[in-house]
Protein backbone atom coordinates (compact mmCIF):
# COMPACT_ATOMS: atom_id res chain seq x y z
CA UNK A 1 0.00 0.00 0.00
CA UNK A 2 1.66 3.30 -1.28
CA UNK A 3 2.19 5.90 1.48
CA UNK A 4 -0.65 7.88 -0.01
CA UNK A 5 -2.87 5.18 -0.07
CA UNK A 6 -2.33 4.64 3.90
CA UNK A 7 -2.72 8.76 4.71
CA UNK A 8 -6.35 8.50 3.12
CA UNK A 9 -7.40 5.31 5.00
CA UNK A 10 -6.43 2.74 2.33
CA UNK A 11 -7.71 2.31 -0.87
CA UNK A 12 -10.64 0.81 0.20
CA UNK A 13 -11.97 -0.45 -3.34
CA UNK A 14 -10.86 -4.10 -2.57
CA UNK A 15 -8.99 -6.27 -0.67
CA UNK A 16 -5.94 -8.32 -2.06
CA UNK A 17 -6.30 -10.25 -5.47
CA UNK A 18 -5.52 -13.57 -6.00
CA UNK A 19 -1.89 -13.72 -7.22
CA UNK A 20 -1.06 -15.01 -10.96
CA UNK A 21 -1.84 -18.25 -10.44
CA UNK A 22 0.33 -20.72 -9.17
CA UNK A 23 -2.53 -23.40 -7.91
CA UNK A 24 -0.91 -26.30 -10.65
CA UNK A 25 2.67 -26.80 -9.12
CA UNK A 26 1.01 -28.97 -6.79
CA UNK A 27 0.27 -31.71 -9.58
CA UNK A 28 3.84 -32.10 -9.88
CA UNK A 29 4.86 -31.59 -6.32
CA UNK A 30 2.20 -34.26 -5.05
CA UNK A 31 4.01 -37.23 -7.05
CA UNK A 32 7.33 -36.04 -4.78
CA UNK A 33 5.83 -35.87 -1.77
CA UNK A 34 3.79 -39.19 -2.10
CA UNK A 35 7.14 -41.06 -3.53
CA UNK A 36 10.36 -39.90 -1.71
CA UNK A 37 8.59 -38.40 1.31
CA UNK A 38 5.49 -41.04 1.46
CA UNK A 39 2.39 -38.19 2.10
CA UNK A 40 -0.42 -40.43 0.47
CA UNK A 41 -3.34 -37.50 -0.73
CA UNK A 42 -6.77 -37.93 0.80
CA UNK A 43 -8.18 -37.85 -2.90
CA UNK A 44 -10.16 -34.82 -1.74
CA UNK A 45 -9.63 -31.05 -1.62
CA UNK A 46 -10.99 -28.24 -1.02
CA UNK A 47 -11.84 -24.55 -1.96
CA UNK A 48 -12.80 -22.38 0.99
CA UNK A 49 -14.32 -18.69 0.52
CA UNK A 50 -16.25 -15.95 1.51
CA UNK A 51 -20.33 -16.52 -0.08
CA UNK A 52 -21.33 -12.76 -0.56
CA UNK A 53 -25.10 -12.50 0.12
CA UNK A 54 -25.87 -11.16 -2.91
CA UNK A 55 -28.24 -12.57 -5.59
CA UNK A 56 -25.11 -12.04 -8.41
CA UNK A 57 -22.89 -13.74 -6.43
CA UNK A 58 -25.31 -16.97 -5.63
CA UNK A 59 -25.84 -17.36 -8.63
CA UNK A 60 -22.70 -17.81 -10.12
CA UNK A 61 -21.79 -19.92 -7.34
CA UNK A 62 -24.43 -22.55 -8.36
CA UNK A 63 -23.53 -21.71 -12.19
CA UNK A 64 -20.19 -23.09 -10.99
CA UNK A 65 -21.39 -25.84 -8.84
CA UNK A 66 -23.41 -26.81 -12.18
CA UNK A 67 -20.68 -27.18 -14.18
CA UNK A 68 -18.64 -29.33 -12.26
CA UNK A 69 -21.19 -31.52 -11.69
CA UNK A 70 -21.89 -31.89 -15.44
CA UNK A 71 -17.93 -32.21 -16.27
CA UNK A 72 -18.34 -35.33 -13.36
CA UNK A 73 -19.44 -37.85 -16.08
CA UNK A 74 -16.20 -37.77 -17.33
CA UNK A 75 -13.71 -36.88 -14.22
CA UNK A 76 -15.73 -38.58 -11.86
CA UNK A 77 -15.43 -35.69 -9.32
CA UNK A 78 -17.92 -35.44 -6.75
CA UNK A 79 -18.57 -31.73 -5.44
CA UNK A 80 -20.26 -31.31 -2.23
CA UNK A 81 -21.14 -27.70 -0.70
CA UNK A 82 -20.69 -26.78 3.21
CA UNK A 83 -20.65 -23.85 5.34
CA UNK A 84 -18.22 -23.46 8.29
CA UNK A 85 -18.76 -21.91 11.93
CA UNK A 86 -17.41 -18.75 10.56
CA UNK A 87 -19.30 -18.94 8.01
CA UNK A 88 -17.30 -19.61 4.97
CA UNK A 89 -18.67 -21.62 2.24
CA UNK A 90 -16.07 -24.79 1.53
CA UNK A 91 -16.55 -26.58 -1.80
CA UNK A 92 -15.52 -29.92 -1.21
CA UNK A 93 -13.86 -32.33 -3.97
CA UNK A 94 -13.56 -36.32 -4.36
CA UNK A 95 -12.18 -37.63 -6.92
CA UNK A 96 -9.26 -40.72 -6.97
CA UNK A 97 -6.98 -38.81 -9.65
CA UNK A 98 -5.07 -36.08 -7.78
CA UNK A 99 -4.87 -34.22 -11.02
CA UNK A 100 -8.72 -33.67 -11.51
CA UNK A 101 -8.70 -32.11 -8.13
CA UNK A 102 -6.72 -29.51 -9.14
CA UNK A 103 -8.49 -29.25 -12.52
CA UNK A 104 -10.81 -28.46 -10.63
CA UNK A 105 -10.15 -26.42 -8.11
CA UNK A 106 -8.79 -24.27 -10.82
CA UNK A 107 -12.28 -24.10 -12.62
CA UNK A 108 -13.98 -23.00 -9.39
CA UNK A 109 -11.44 -20.30 -8.41
CA UNK A 110 -11.27 -19.30 -12.52
CA UNK A 111 -15.22 -18.98 -12.32
CA UNK A 112 -15.28 -16.42 -9.12
CA UNK A 113 -12.06 -14.39 -10.47
CA UNK A 114 -14.00 -14.14 -13.87
CA UNK A 115 -16.81 -12.82 -12.54
CA UNK A 116 -15.20 -10.27 -10.34
CA UNK A 117 -15.24 -12.34 -7.30
CA UNK A 118 -11.99 -13.40 -6.94
CA UNK A 119 -10.72 -11.37 -3.95
CA UNK A 120 -13.64 -13.29 -1.79
CA UNK A 121 -11.23 -16.60 -2.08
CA UNK A 122 -9.05 -17.32 0.85
CA UNK A 123 -7.18 -20.84 0.25
CA UNK A 124 -7.28 -23.74 -1.24
CA UNK A 125 -7.04 -26.75 0.68
CA UNK A 126 -5.02 -30.32 -0.04
CA UNK A 127 -5.38 -33.02 2.49
CA UNK A 128 -2.24 -35.33 3.08
CA UNK A 129 -1.61 -38.41 5.14
CA UNK A 130 1.33 -39.23 6.91
CA UNK A 131 1.49 -42.50 8.61
CA UNK A 132 -2.00 -41.87 9.82
CA UNK A 133 -1.68 -38.19 10.88
CA UNK A 134 -2.96 -35.32 8.71
CA UNK A 135 -0.72 -33.25 7.18
CA UNK A 136 -2.21 -30.00 5.09
CA UNK A 137 -1.26 -27.86 2.33
CA UNK A 138 -2.61 -24.60 2.11
CA UNK A 139 -2.65 -22.27 -1.17
CA UNK A 140 -3.06 -18.80 -0.21
CA UNK A 141 -4.79 -17.19 -3.65
CA UNK A 142 -3.84 -13.87 -2.30
CA UNK A 143 -0.36 -14.75 -2.17
CA UNK A 144 -0.32 -17.09 -4.58
CA UNK A 145 1.69 -19.22 -2.55
CA UNK A 146 1.48 -22.45 -0.45
CA UNK A 147 2.28 -23.39 2.72
CA UNK A 148 2.01 -26.26 5.33
CA UNK A 149 -0.13 -27.03 7.94
CA UNK A 150 0.23 -29.90 10.61
CA UNK A 151 -2.26 -29.95 13.54
CA UNK A 152 -0.48 -31.83 16.70
CA UNK A 153 -2.59 -33.24 19.34
CA UNK A 154 -4.47 -30.80 21.76
CA UNK A 155 -6.08 -28.27 21.94
CA UNK A 156 -5.37 -25.80 18.33
CA UNK A 157 -1.29 -27.16 18.61
CA UNK A 158 0.09 -27.12 15.49
CA UNK A 159 3.41 -29.43 14.73
CA UNK A 160 5.74 -26.25 13.44
CA UNK A 161 8.67 -28.68 13.15
CA UNK A 162 7.22 -30.67 10.89
CA UNK A 163 5.73 -27.94 8.86
CA UNK A 164 9.37 -26.32 8.95
CA UNK A 165 10.77 -29.80 7.61
CA UNK A 166 8.37 -30.20 4.83
CA UNK A 167 9.35 -26.32 3.49
CA UNK A 168 12.89 -27.41 3.14
CA UNK A 169 11.41 -30.57 1.95
CA UNK A 170 9.39 -29.46 -0.85
CA UNK A 171 9.80 -26.11 -0.61
CA UNK A 172 11.95 -25.88 -4.27
CA UNK A 173 8.91 -27.60 -5.98
CA UNK A 174 6.31 -25.32 -5.28
CA UNK A 175 5.86 -21.63 -4.68
CA UNK A 176 6.17 -21.69 -1.36
CA UNK A 177 5.21 -18.48 1.36
CA UNK A 178 8.34 -17.58 2.53
CA UNK A 179 7.08 -15.24 5.80
CA UNK A 180 6.11 -18.02 8.36
CA UNK A 181 3.95 -15.41 9.97
CA UNK A 182 1.24 -15.87 7.16
CA UNK A 183 1.66 -19.20 7.44
CA UNK A 184 -1.99 -18.97 9.03
CA UNK A 185 -3.80 -22.24 10.62
CA UNK A 186 -6.80 -23.36 9.44
CA UNK A 187 -8.95 -24.89 12.41
CA UNK A 188 -11.80 -27.51 11.58
CA UNK A 189 -11.30 -28.52 7.82
CA UNK A 190 -13.80 -30.26 7.02
CA UNK A 191 -11.36 -32.51 4.96
CA UNK B 1 -4.71 -15.43 -16.84
CA UNK B 2 -6.92 -12.57 -17.35
CA UNK B 3 -8.31 -11.59 -14.63
CA UNK B 4 -11.48 -8.96 -14.60
CA UNK B 5 -11.36 -7.25 -11.58
CA UNK B 6 -14.59 -5.75 -9.90
CA UNK B 7 -14.09 -3.92 -6.76
CA UNK B 8 -17.18 -4.66 -4.61
CA UNK B 9 -17.37 -0.55 -4.16
CA UNK B 10 -16.88 1.79 -5.97
CA UNK B 11 -13.77 4.72 -4.25
CA UNK B 12 -15.41 6.82 -1.76
CA UNK B 13 -14.20 10.43 -3.41
CA UNK B 14 -15.69 12.62 -1.16
CA UNK B 15 -14.11 11.18 2.11
CA UNK B 16 -11.04 10.94 0.51
CA UNK B 17 -11.17 14.85 -0.32
CA UNK B 18 -12.18 15.84 2.83
CA UNK B 19 -9.41 13.85 4.36
CA UNK B 20 -6.92 15.02 2.18
CA UNK B 21 -7.95 18.82 2.73
CA UNK B 22 -8.20 18.25 6.79
CA UNK B 23 -4.19 16.79 6.24
CA UNK B 24 -3.34 19.65 4.07
CA UNK B 25 -5.08 22.31 7.08
CA UNK B 26 -3.43 20.57 9.98
CA UNK B 27 -0.12 20.97 7.97
CA UNK B 28 -0.26 24.37 7.19
CA UNK B 29 -1.45 25.08 11.00
CA UNK B 30 1.86 23.58 11.79
CA UNK B 31 4.14 24.86 9.25
CA UNK B 32 2.85 28.71 10.82
CA UNK B 33 3.91 26.83 14.26
CA UNK B 34 7.39 25.79 13.20
CA UNK B 35 7.59 29.26 11.64
CA UNK B 36 6.81 31.28 14.79
CA UNK B 37 9.08 28.79 16.75
CA UNK B 38 12.01 29.46 14.63
CA UNK B 39 11.58 32.91 15.19
CA UNK B 40 11.40 32.64 19.21
CA UNK B 41 14.83 30.89 19.47
CA UNK B 42 16.86 28.21 20.77
CA UNK B 43 15.15 27.58 24.38
CA UNK B 44 11.93 26.44 22.54
CA UNK B 45 13.82 24.62 20.03
CA UNK B 46 14.90 22.11 22.86
CA UNK B 47 11.77 21.80 23.76
CA UNK B 48 10.36 20.47 20.50
CA UNK B 49 13.84 18.29 20.70
CA UNK B 50 12.02 16.92 23.81
CA UNK B 51 8.46 16.49 22.84
CA UNK B 52 9.64 14.94 19.53
CA UNK B 53 11.60 12.21 21.86
CA UNK B 54 8.44 11.68 24.03
CA UNK B 55 6.27 11.31 21.05
CA UNK B 56 8.69 8.44 19.61
CA UNK B 57 8.62 6.99 22.80
CA UNK B 58 5.08 7.26 23.07
CA UNK B 59 4.51 5.16 19.73
CA UNK B 60 6.99 2.80 20.84
CA UNK B 61 5.60 2.53 24.67
CA UNK B 62 1.59 3.72 24.45
CA UNK B 63 0.15 -0.43 22.97
CA UNK B 64 0.99 -1.82 26.25
CA UNK B 65 -0.12 1.39 28.27
CA UNK B 66 -3.75 1.56 26.35
CA UNK B 67 -4.14 -2.50 26.79
CA UNK B 68 -3.14 -1.98 30.79
CA UNK B 69 -5.16 0.82 31.09
CA UNK B 70 -7.99 -1.29 29.51
CA UNK B 71 -6.77 -4.45 31.84
CA UNK B 72 -6.85 -6.67 28.38
CA UNK B 73 -4.51 -9.46 27.91
CA UNK B 74 -2.83 -10.86 25.16
CA UNK B 75 -4.49 -14.47 24.78
CA UNK B 76 -3.34 -17.08 22.93
CA UNK B 77 -4.81 -19.34 20.33
CA UNK B 78 -5.63 -22.28 23.17
CA UNK B 79 -7.38 -19.39 25.32
CA UNK B 80 -9.24 -17.98 22.80
CA UNK B 81 -9.73 -20.27 19.95
CA UNK B 82 -12.53 -18.66 18.42
CA UNK B 83 -11.40 -15.52 18.17
CA UNK B 84 -8.09 -16.15 16.93
CA UNK B 85 -9.37 -18.69 14.11
CA UNK B 86 -11.80 -15.87 13.18
CA UNK B 87 -9.15 -13.10 12.45
CA UNK B 88 -6.82 -15.62 11.23
CA UNK B 89 -9.34 -15.65 8.15
CA UNK B 90 -9.58 -12.11 8.37
CA UNK B 91 -5.97 -11.68 8.09
CA UNK B 92 -5.93 -14.44 5.18
CA UNK B 93 -8.39 -12.33 3.49
CA UNK B 94 -7.02 -8.61 4.21
CA UNK B 95 -3.81 -9.64 3.32
CA UNK B 96 -2.18 -8.45 6.60
CA UNK B 97 0.28 -10.60 9.03
CA UNK B 98 -1.50 -11.87 12.18
CA UNK B 99 -1.90 -9.07 15.05
CA UNK B 100 -1.50 -10.14 18.36
CA UNK B 101 -4.79 -10.36 20.06
CA UNK B 102 -5.74 -9.19 23.18
CA UNK B 103 -9.33 -9.48 25.92
CA UNK B 104 -10.40 -7.28 28.76
CA UNK B 105 -12.55 -8.65 31.10
CA UNK B 106 -15.48 -6.04 31.29
CA UNK B 107 -19.26 -5.68 30.46
CA UNK B 108 -18.44 -2.70 28.25
CA UNK B 109 -19.43 -4.06 24.51
CA UNK B 110 -15.77 -2.51 22.79
CA UNK B 111 -12.83 -3.00 20.87
CA UNK B 112 -10.15 -1.63 19.91
CA UNK B 113 -6.82 -1.48 17.83
CA UNK B 114 -3.13 -0.35 19.05
CA UNK B 115 -0.15 -0.71 17.81
CA UNK B 116 2.50 1.30 15.65
CA UNK B 117 2.75 -0.58 12.68
CA UNK B 118 1.00 -3.82 11.26
CA UNK B 119 3.53 -5.88 12.72
CA UNK B 120 3.43 -4.73 16.32
CA UNK B 121 -0.61 -4.53 16.04
CA UNK B 122 -2.53 -5.69 18.88
CA UNK B 123 -6.48 -5.90 18.21
CA UNK B 124 -8.42 -6.16 21.26
CA UNK B 125 -12.03 -6.72 22.74
CA UNK B 126 -14.14 -6.86 25.46
CA UNK B 127 -15.60 -10.29 26.87
CA UNK B 128 -19.02 -7.74 26.91
CA UNK B 129 -19.13 -7.61 22.53
CA UNK B 130 -18.01 -10.88 22.56
CA UNK B 131 -21.14 -12.07 24.57
CA UNK B 132 -23.70 -9.37 22.99
CA UNK B 133 -22.63 -9.60 19.14
CA UNK B 134 -23.23 -12.56 17.32
CA UNK B 135 -20.32 -14.31 15.12
CA UNK B 136 -20.56 -12.37 12.20
CA UNK B 137 -21.34 -9.14 14.06
CA UNK B 138 -18.17 -9.71 15.84
CA UNK B 139 -16.51 -10.55 12.60
CA UNK B 140 -17.69 -7.18 11.23
CA UNK B 141 -16.50 -5.05 14.18
CA UNK B 142 -12.52 -7.12 14.11
CA UNK B 143 -12.41 -6.46 10.77
CA UNK B 144 -12.77 -2.64 10.97
CA UNK B 145 -10.32 -2.46 13.67
CA UNK B 146 -8.04 -4.61 11.47
CA UNK B 147 -8.49 -1.82 8.90
CA UNK B 148 -7.15 0.83 11.76
CA UNK B 149 -4.42 -1.43 11.60
CA UNK B 150 -4.24 -1.87 7.71
CA UNK B 151 -4.35 2.31 7.62
CA UNK B 152 -1.73 2.79 10.18
CA UNK B 153 -4.30 4.57 11.98
CA UNK B 154 -2.61 4.77 15.44
CA UNK B 155 0.96 6.04 13.77
CA UNK B 156 -0.81 8.32 11.52
CA UNK B 157 -3.01 10.17 14.51
CA UNK B 158 0.39 10.00 16.31
CA UNK B 159 1.92 12.01 13.96
CA UNK B 160 -0.92 14.83 13.62
CA UNK B 161 -1.14 14.68 16.71
CA UNK B 162 2.54 15.76 17.26
CA UNK B 163 2.16 19.18 16.58
CA UNK B 164 -0.59 19.75 18.24
CA UNK B 165 0.51 18.39 21.85
CA UNK B 166 4.03 20.90 21.10
CA UNK B 167 1.31 24.14 21.00
CA UNK B 168 -0.51 22.50 23.99
CA UNK B 169 2.89 22.49 26.05
CA UNK B 170 3.90 26.08 24.91
CA UNK B 171 0.80 27.03 26.04
CA UNK B 172 1.10 25.56 29.75
CA UNK B 173 5.00 26.09 29.92
CA UNK B 174 5.65 29.13 27.22
CA UNK B 175 5.51 31.68 29.90
CA UNK B 176 8.85 30.27 31.57
CA UNK B 177 10.54 30.22 28.52
CA UNK B 178 10.49 34.06 27.99
CA UNK B 179 10.33 34.71 32.12
CA UNK B 180 12.58 37.73 32.91
CA UNK B 181 13.87 38.10 29.17
CA UNK B 182 12.23 41.55 28.36
CA UNK B 183 14.10 41.97 25.41
CA UNK B 184 12.24 39.14 23.63
CA UNK B 185 8.40 40.35 22.60
CA UNK B 186 8.45 37.71 20.28
CA UNK B 187 7.31 34.87 23.12
CA UNK B 188 4.35 36.68 23.25
CA UNK B 189 3.47 36.16 19.36
CA UNK B 190 4.80 32.56 19.90
CA UNK B 191 2.24 32.06 22.68
CA UNK B 192 -0.59 33.99 20.78
CA UNK B 193 0.05 31.04 17.46
CA UNK B 194 0.22 28.15 19.85
CA UNK B 195 -3.12 29.21 21.35
CA UNK B 196 -4.41 29.02 18.04
CA UNK B 197 -2.51 26.28 17.10
CA UNK B 198 -3.96 24.25 20.04
CA UNK B 199 -7.49 25.31 19.11
CA UNK B 200 -7.92 25.06 15.76
CA UNK B 201 -5.79 21.75 15.14
CA UNK B 202 -7.96 20.13 18.28
CA UNK B 203 -11.04 20.29 15.77
CA UNK B 204 -9.05 19.67 12.73
CA UNK B 205 -7.68 16.20 14.65
CA UNK B 206 -11.29 15.12 15.63
CA UNK B 207 -12.16 15.62 11.92
CA UNK B 208 -9.60 13.78 10.72
CA UNK B 209 -10.65 11.07 13.43
CA UNK B 210 -14.11 10.89 12.32
CA UNK B 211 -13.38 10.60 8.80
CA UNK B 212 -10.93 7.62 9.45
CA UNK B 213 -13.68 5.64 11.39
CA UNK B 214 -15.23 6.11 8.31
CA UNK B 215 -12.68 4.33 6.08
CA UNK B 216 -12.31 2.09 8.97
CA UNK B 217 -15.86 0.68 8.67
CA UNK B 218 -15.86 1.14 4.85
CA UNK B 219 -12.19 -1.33 5.01
CA UNK B 220 -14.37 -3.87 7.35
CA UNK B 221 -17.35 -3.72 4.43
CA UNK B 222 -14.41 -4.23 1.94
CA UNK B 223 -13.04 -7.24 3.62
CA UNK B 224 -15.61 -9.12 5.11
CA UNK B 225 -18.49 -8.59 1.91
CA UNK B 226 -21.27 -7.75 4.43
CA UNK B 227 -21.90 -4.21 5.68
CA UNK B 228 -25.37 -5.12 7.24
CA UNK B 229 -23.69 -7.05 9.86
CA UNK B 230 -21.68 -4.03 10.84
CA UNK B 231 -24.13 -2.09 10.84
CA UNK B 232 -26.02 -4.33 13.24
CA UNK B 233 -23.54 -4.61 15.72
CA UNK B 234 -23.36 -0.73 15.45
CA UNK B 235 -27.27 -0.86 16.69
CA UNK B 236 -26.30 -3.29 19.35
CA UNK B 237 -23.51 -1.82 21.09
CA UNK B 238 -24.83 1.25 21.04
CA UNK B 239 -28.02 0.11 22.41
CA UNK B 240 -26.27 -1.58 24.90
CA UNK B 241 -23.58 0.98 25.83
CA UNK B 242 -26.24 3.35 27.02
CA UNK B 243 -27.25 0.66 29.83
CA UNK B 244 -23.85 0.24 30.91
CA UNK B 245 -23.28 1.81 34.32
CA UNK B 246 -22.01 5.33 34.21
CA UNK B 247 -18.93 3.92 36.47
CA UNK B 248 -17.24 2.08 33.88
CA UNK B 249 -17.75 4.45 31.17
CA UNK B 250 -15.43 7.22 33.11
CA UNK B 251 -12.76 4.33 33.38
CA UNK B 252 -13.14 3.71 30.06
CA UNK B 253 -12.82 7.60 28.85
CA UNK B 254 -9.18 7.95 27.85
CA UNK B 255 -9.21 5.16 25.71
CA UNK B 256 -12.29 6.48 23.32
CA UNK B 257 -10.27 7.59 20.35
CA UNK B 258 -9.52 4.10 19.44
CA UNK B 259 -12.77 2.29 20.48
CA UNK B 260 -15.35 1.12 17.49
CA UNK B 261 -17.67 2.85 19.76
CA UNK B 262 -17.22 6.24 22.00
CA UNK B 263 -18.03 4.68 25.63
CA UNK B 264 -20.19 8.32 26.38
CA UNK B 265 -23.09 8.52 24.13
CA UNK B 266 -24.70 11.31 25.93
CA UNK B 267 -27.39 11.76 23.21
CA UNK B 268 -26.01 13.71 20.42
CA UNK B 269 -23.21 15.74 21.62
CA UNK B 270 -22.37 17.95 18.79
CA UNK B 271 -20.45 15.98 16.65
CA UNK B 272 -17.51 18.31 15.88
CA UNK B 273 -16.26 17.81 20.05
CA UNK B 274 -16.26 14.01 18.88
CA UNK B 275 -13.56 11.64 17.57
CA UNK B 276 -16.35 9.30 16.54
CA UNK B 277 -19.06 10.15 13.87
CA UNK B 278 -22.97 9.46 15.02
CA UNK B 279 -23.67 6.00 14.36
CA UNK B 280 -27.03 7.08 12.39
CA UNK B 281 -24.12 8.68 9.64
CA UNK B 282 -22.21 5.67 10.18
CA UNK B 283 -24.78 3.08 9.54
CA UNK B 284 -26.18 5.30 6.86
CA UNK B 285 -23.05 4.78 5.25
CA UNK B 286 -22.49 1.13 5.56
CA UNK B 287 -26.42 0.90 4.65
CA UNK B 288 -25.10 2.56 1.41
CA UNK B 289 -22.29 -0.14 0.48
CA UNK B 290 -24.72 -2.72 1.20
CA UNK B 291 -26.95 -1.29 -1.76
CA UNK B 292 -24.42 -1.01 -4.13
CA UNK B 293 -22.98 -4.49 -3.43
CA UNK B 294 -26.83 -5.88 -4.00
CA UNK B 295 -26.44 -4.14 -7.36
CA UNK B 296 -29.56 -2.12 -6.45
CA UNK B 297 -27.44 1.58 -5.94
Amino acid sequence: MGFLDALLGGKNKKVALPAPDRLFAMTTAQITLETSLGLQHKKSAGIVFQPLGTADFQGILAETEELLRGTAEETGTAVTSSEDQYGYRWLILKDEDFEDLVVSLNTISVALQGSGYGDRLLCAVFPFEEKGKPVYFIYNFKRGAYYPFVPAPGDQARDSERELRLQSQIGAELPFEKDVTRWFPLWEIPL
Amino acid sequence: MATQQRAIFPRDAGLQVRMLLTLFLLGLLYVALIGALLAAGTGIVLMVVIIGALSFAQLFFSDKLALSAMGAKVVSPQEAPGLHSMIERLCIQADLPKPKIAVADMDVPNAFAVGRSQKTATVACTTGIMRTLSPSELEGVMAHELSHVKHRDVLIMTIASFFASIAATIMQFGFFFGGGDDENPSIIVVLLVSFLVYIISFFLMLALSRYREFAADRGAAVITGRPSALSSALVKISGAMQQVPKRDLREAERMNAFFIVPTSVKGAVQTIFSTHPPIEKRIERLQRLESQLQGTA
